[in-house]
């Protein structure tokens, strides 16, 4: 942060908000409560920041960021601490972060009564709020990130709401760097102000008068873009892949007649965010979908991956991610066309196999007369077209730095070049690291210099990467072979689909025994199974032999270090020193806001873009325009033609179209709803509670001022019906329960499942087990069946009832759908009471009405029900994904995993153990079964 | 002529009060004979349902209570098959709810005749059932359980999955490995890595 801020608030602050438009943003900021929505790439965290060092600085605050992610955490504590130190402010206390792991109930209340600023997950703030642990009106002011997802019934709506009703002085303010959310809905800029309890929106897009004026003055980055053409059988497999992904967007719209699927076509599907537009139009009827519905939606996202790796991964990573993706894929016994994915039966999807393996090899017509071996591979290796270009590029740098050294500049020398992941930015190293080692082979250097010689070529990376692919493969058709066994005996008791291609060729039967059954096909190409879908392919061992002579390690090869994937950091001081940064080339992924910081570190001069990503331009064109003596020329490569190019010129557009409508909506907007929702509680109502009016039979005229009383489990706050209970003004008492969600009254508990949950807890057991706890200390336990809000209220699926024989019969019990399921809970316990609700909002009146007449539940009795004696509430609380994982182990049942879990601490832990020590805690047979699980070595022959 | 036995058979008893009800078109794989019952449907010696209509009950809001009483307690089960045939159904939900709780009764929603019979159908054909299949099932292969194992954290998904353990033979070394090491298995990103490396390492209980 070199270039110091001119704006100076109250306090004597450093600022580094070097743009017009950044400090003006600042100042308004300063002055009045506001959502503000930028641009990605303005720097909003930077923004922020600033802001929140100018109240840190200031001293004796308490301030709560919500919503942050952990890495905007980490760079938000490192920038304050970074400014604290630039203006010397002894009051600053930095960021606090508070998630669960870490700190105790007693831990925090201290840390709030010290105060400073703190960024708090938000499950833990709200429960909090409600304890009292950190009061509202304590709090100086909130910081709301990521605004764009406060909706109504989120959990940052209700902090807010808390926050709101008891403390109307301190300030707040929401930050936004994604404009799309707030273009959805009906009026959904002025619904998400009042979800947030703001009345002025600022709206920053790159477009604006003021950005632009900062952006595009004299100080403009240079940008160079570079078209780089595909290859032809790179073009052939995106087409291919295209055609799957209509063919399933088909079968689709053929499954789910009714719904409304107009924008599902080929051009959206390109779009980043297509499988979450089919995901969100199928959510309100995801339970009632079929299955082949739901594994079409799968293969959309499969074979979309697909249309980003064919352009991110080299040919051999891709072919090696086909065969994974292949096995995963591979049809299970008996499996008929209708249980397949559909896919995996088109033409296309052959094309996809075939041409991506030519890519890395390719069978030639050997003059060889043995008849028995006619084909035989040899390397292919297609470069990515991009490879050359980088090198292009590079040389032109050099070239540049040769001719023109030492212009005046404060930048350094060197070479920034970004991409997407670490995957890329592996393959860039490698690739840079060897363009110009030649794996020169036999004959050829004595006989001829090649002109092309010296042209950096990826060939020593690629020989290297078929090496290891080919020993991976030989492992993997011995792992598929042990995982899918089953599929493979499948595959290979129907007839031998070579036969049919391959008359006249030696006996096959022998060859297929070779290899335990897995060799199917030919290097022709993959063959197709009985019932049409293509067989996953092997190569046989000879051609594989072969295809290793060829690429064999030559002596040059030898000489190249190898790879070094994980590294201890042993013997730093031997191994390891600074470099200058002035003759560096430096790889990065992008990381959203954190490349800022990137640029200001590097000061590089160059920077090649391998992939397009428009927040980064943005960056780039701020940190040119923050510095006057930088220069910076922007390399830009891309696929013509390809997805990569479509994406990004799609979400340029989007953001503009967003923003557009934005600004339209703001102009329009009628105004201002008070900021007074739920205030104060109606005193007329208040008023009637203290009445019993129902006075039903008894004559117990009992007058209440208490208000209606729920208590929650804190895991439940997830979910929105706590806040819409608050919202009824009802008092939420979050605890650390054991048994049930909701404890309505000292005899009703209520446990909550929403369809999916439902689905999933009877298929694991768990509602089983929590019935039963539940009628242990519960006079009337209930079940309610929570229904979303905008989904169907319905548990019919598509397809008709079949009425028969079978479906019903009491052998296959429970073994088919939710109904069934529902009917054995109900016979299991016949005085399990089941609500129905429609959505959240209908459960919060259910409940209100439950609780007329009731008594009001003791807190402390329900954390104590389902507890032994001896145990803490506080030890029982478990993390939800772990624990899943532990329970899908064979051997582990939900009567064991409890000890389990107290007695080990991960899973890492788990998977380690032996038999001899998991015995004490599981028994020897599940003990033998859990580490069977973790050990089975799959190389191994069975 | 020999009547049927009472109750003890293997078919649905029906009062005739349901004379002209569709969903007895709908009941096809389990038999029915008309029976003078207490409540409309006879679904095992302990297990009763009384069916509404929502759109009766907003016009005669006391019938059921009516039929309820006149149950007389007997009965372990006592279901309420109410079919949802009407758009705005919150009021009677609402209200249906509160009287499960009151009135010891267990409500099943059904959105249509067929539906309605296939629950009819199901009680009465679970009649006798054990209730494993609602316990949780163990028994799947090898594979399934892996791929269910390492597809918990949710950016993973079935493919990565039978990527992570071809690259290291064993899920232990899979459990053990380090990040870096598991970046570099195709299809796994960082996103991927980071989840997979929480799950694995991130402590059972949530202590201190």
């Amino acid at each position: 942060m070199s270039a110091a801020g001119t704006a100076q608030p109250a306090q004597q602050v450093k600022l580094s908000l070097p743009l017009v438009y950044q400090q003006e943003l600042f100042q308004e900021l300063r002055k009045e409560d506001e959502l503000v929505v930028l641009a990605r790439g303005l720097g909003l965290i930077r923004l922020i920041t600033n802001l929140l060092h100018s109240y840190d600085a200031a001293g004796n605050n308490l301030i709560v960021v919500v919503g942050a992610e952990d890495r905007e955490n980490a760079w938000i504590g490192e920038a304050l601490a970074e400014h604290a130190a630039m203006s010397m402010s002894s009051r600053a206390r930095g960021l606090t972060v508070v998630n669960t792991d870490f700190t105790s109930v007693a831990a925090r209340e201290k840390m709030y009564a010290a105060g400073g600023i703190f960024s708090i997950t938000s499950r833990i703030l709200v429960v909090d709020m409600l304890t009292g642990l950190l009061s509202p009106e304590t709090i100086t002011g909130m910081v709301v990130l990521h605004a764009d997802r406060a909706a109504a019934t989120s959990l940052e709506a209700f902090i807010l709401r808390i926050y709101r009703q008891k403390n109307k002085v301190g300030f707040l303010k929401a930050f936004s760097d994604n404009p799309d959310p707030f273009t959805t809905g009906f009026s959904p800029l002025a619904t998400m102000m009042r979800n947030l309890f703001l009345r002025k929106a600022s709206l920053w897009p790159r477009f604006h008068v003021h950005v632009a004026q900062a952006l595009e003055g004299k100080k403009k980055a240079e940008v160079i873009e570079l078209e780089v053409p595909m290859t032809d059988s790179m073009r052939e497999i995106q087409n291919a892949v295209m055609e799957c992904v209509e063919v399933s967007i088909q079968e689709l719209k053929k499954a789910n007649t009714g719904l409304e699927m107009d924008d599902w076509n080929l051009d959206s599907a390109l779009l980043k965010n297509f499988d979450m537009i089919v995901r969100r139009q199928l959510d309100p009827n995801w339970h009632r979908v079929s299955w082949k519905t739901k594994q079409i939606v799968n293969d959309l996202t499969v074979l979309r991956g697909m249309l980003q790796s064919i352009l991110a991964l080299d040919a051999v990573s891709f072919l090696q991610q086909l065969d994974t993706i292949h096995a995963a894929h591979s049809p299970a016994p008996g499996s008929t066309r209708q249980t397949q994915s559909p896919w995996l039966f088109l033409d296309a999807a052959q094309t996809i196999f075939n041409t991506a393996k030519r890519r890395v090899y390719s069978s030639n017509q050997r003059p060889n007369l043995d008849s028995t071996n006619i084909d035989a591979l040899r390397p292919v290796l297609e470069e990515q077209p991009k490879w050359a270009v980088l090198a292009d590029v590079l040389e032109e740098i050099d070239r540049d730095l040769y001719f023109e050294p030492a212009a005046r500049d404060d930048s350094n020398g060197t070479i920034l070049i970004m991409c997407s992941d670490a995957n890329t930015c592996r393959q860039l190293r490698d690739y840079l690291q060897t363009m110009h080692v030649k794996p020169r082979t036999e004959q050829k250097v004595e006989e001829f210099h090649d002109p092309d010689e010296d042209k950096p070529s990826a060939s020593f990376m690629m020989r290297r990467k078929l090496r290891n692919y080919l020993k991976w493969k030989r492992e993997f058709a011995q792992v598929s072979a042990n995982l899918f066994s089953e599929n493979q005996k499948a595959i290979t008791g129907a007839v031998d689909p070579r036969l049919r291609q391959s008359k006249g060729r030696g006996p096959p039967t022998k060859r297929r025994r070779v290899r335990g059954g897995g060799v199917v096909g030919a290097g022709a190409g993959p063959g197709r199974l009985d019932n049409g879908s293509i067989a996953q392919y092997f190569e046989k061992p000879d051609e594989v032999a072969e295809l290793m002579a060829e690429v064999q390690i030559t002596e040059e090869e030898t000489k190249q270090k190898e790879d070094i994937v994980a590294d201890p950091l042993e013997d730093m001081d031997d191994y390891y020193r600074l470099y200058e940064m002035q003759d560096l080339v430096v790889i990065h992924a992008y990381e959203g806001d954190l490349d800022e910081h990137i640029l200001e570190e590097i000061k590089p001069k160059y920077i090649i873009m391998y992939e397009p990503d428009a927040s980064f331009i943005r960056r780039v064109e701020v940190y040119r325009s923050s510095h006057n003596d930088r220069n910076v020329r922007v390399y830009f490569l891309y696929y013509g033609g390809s997805v990569e190019e479509q994406r990004y010129l799609s979400t340029v557009r989007r953001e503009k179209d967003a923003f557009t409508r934005l600004i339209k909506e703001r102009a329009s907007m009628s105004l201002v709803m008070t900021v007074d929702a739920h205030g104060a509680e109606d005193p007329q109502e208040a008023f009637l509670r203290t009445i019993n009016t129902r006075i039903a039979g008894g004559g117990r005229l009992a007058a209440t001022a208490q208000p209606p009383r729920v208590v929650v489990d804190v895991r439940e706050f997830r979910s929105s019906l706590p806040s819409l209970l608050h919202g009824r003004s009802m008092v939420i008492v979050p605890c650390m329960l054991t048994v049930g969600d909701y404890i309505l009254s000292p005899g009703v508990c209520v446990e909550r499942k929403s369809v999916s949950d439902l689905i999933s807890s009877f298929k694991d057991g768990r509602l089983y087990g929590q019935c039963e706890a539940m009628f242990q200390h519960y006079r009337s336990p209930m079940l309610l069946i929570e229904f979303d809000q905008n989904k169907s209220f319905t548990l019919e699926p598509f397809a008709d009832f079949s009425g028969s024989l079978a479906s019903v019969s009491a052998a296959h019990a429970g073994a088919g759908d939710l109904q069934g399921k529902i009917v054995l809970l109900t016979l299991a316990f016949p005085k399990l009471r089941v609500i129905w609700s429609s959505s959240p909002y209908e459960t919060a009146e259910i409940f209100e009405r439950l609780k007329a007449q009731e008594e009001e539940p003791d807190p402390i009795a329900a954390v104590r029900a389902g507890l032994d004696a001896d145990t803490q509430a506080e030890d029982r609380v478990f993390s939800a994904e772990p624990r899943d994982m532990l329970a899908a182990v064979p051997g582990v049942t939900p009567k064991n995993i409890t000890s389990l879990v107290l007695q080990t601490e991960n899973i890492k832990e788990v998977a380690n153990m032996t038999v001899a020590e998991l015995d004490p805690l599981v028994g020897k047979e599940a003990a033998g079964r859990i580490c069977g699980f973790f050990a089975k070595d799959l190389l191994e022959d069975e | 002529q020999a009547l049927p036995a009472r109750g003890s058979g293997s078919s649905i008893l029906v009062s005739p009060r349901q004379k002209g009800n569709p969903v007895l078109a709908c009941l096809k794989s389990v038999a029915w004979e008309y029976s003078d019952i207490l409540a409309d449907y006879g679904l095992g010696a302990t297990t009763c349902a009384l069916f509404l209509s929502l759109k009766y009950h907003r016009l005669h809001p006391e019938y059921i209570y009516t039929r309820i009483r006149n149950l007389q307690g007997k009965y372990n089960l006592r279901i309420v098959l109410a079919l949802v045939d009407i758009p705005n159904h919150e009021d009677a939900l609402r209200e249906l709810s509160k009287t499960s709780l009151v009135n010891n009764v267990t409500v099943i929603l059904a959105w249509s005749a067929a539906e309605a019979a296939r629950y009819l159908e199901l009680y009465k054909s679970y009649e006798h059932a054990g209730f494993a299949a609602i316990r949780g099932q163990q028994a799947s292969g090898y594979a399934e359980r892996l791929v269910e194992f390492v597809t918990v954290p949710r950016t993973i998904n079935k493919t990565d999955a039978v990527a992570l353990v071809s690259s290291f033979g064993s899920l232990r070394h899979a459990v053990n490995a380090e990040p870096e090491q598991i970046g570099v298995v195709g299809g796994w990103g960082e996103k991927k890595v980071r989840a997979w490396c929480k799950a694995v390492e991130e402590p059972f209980r949530v202590r201190k």
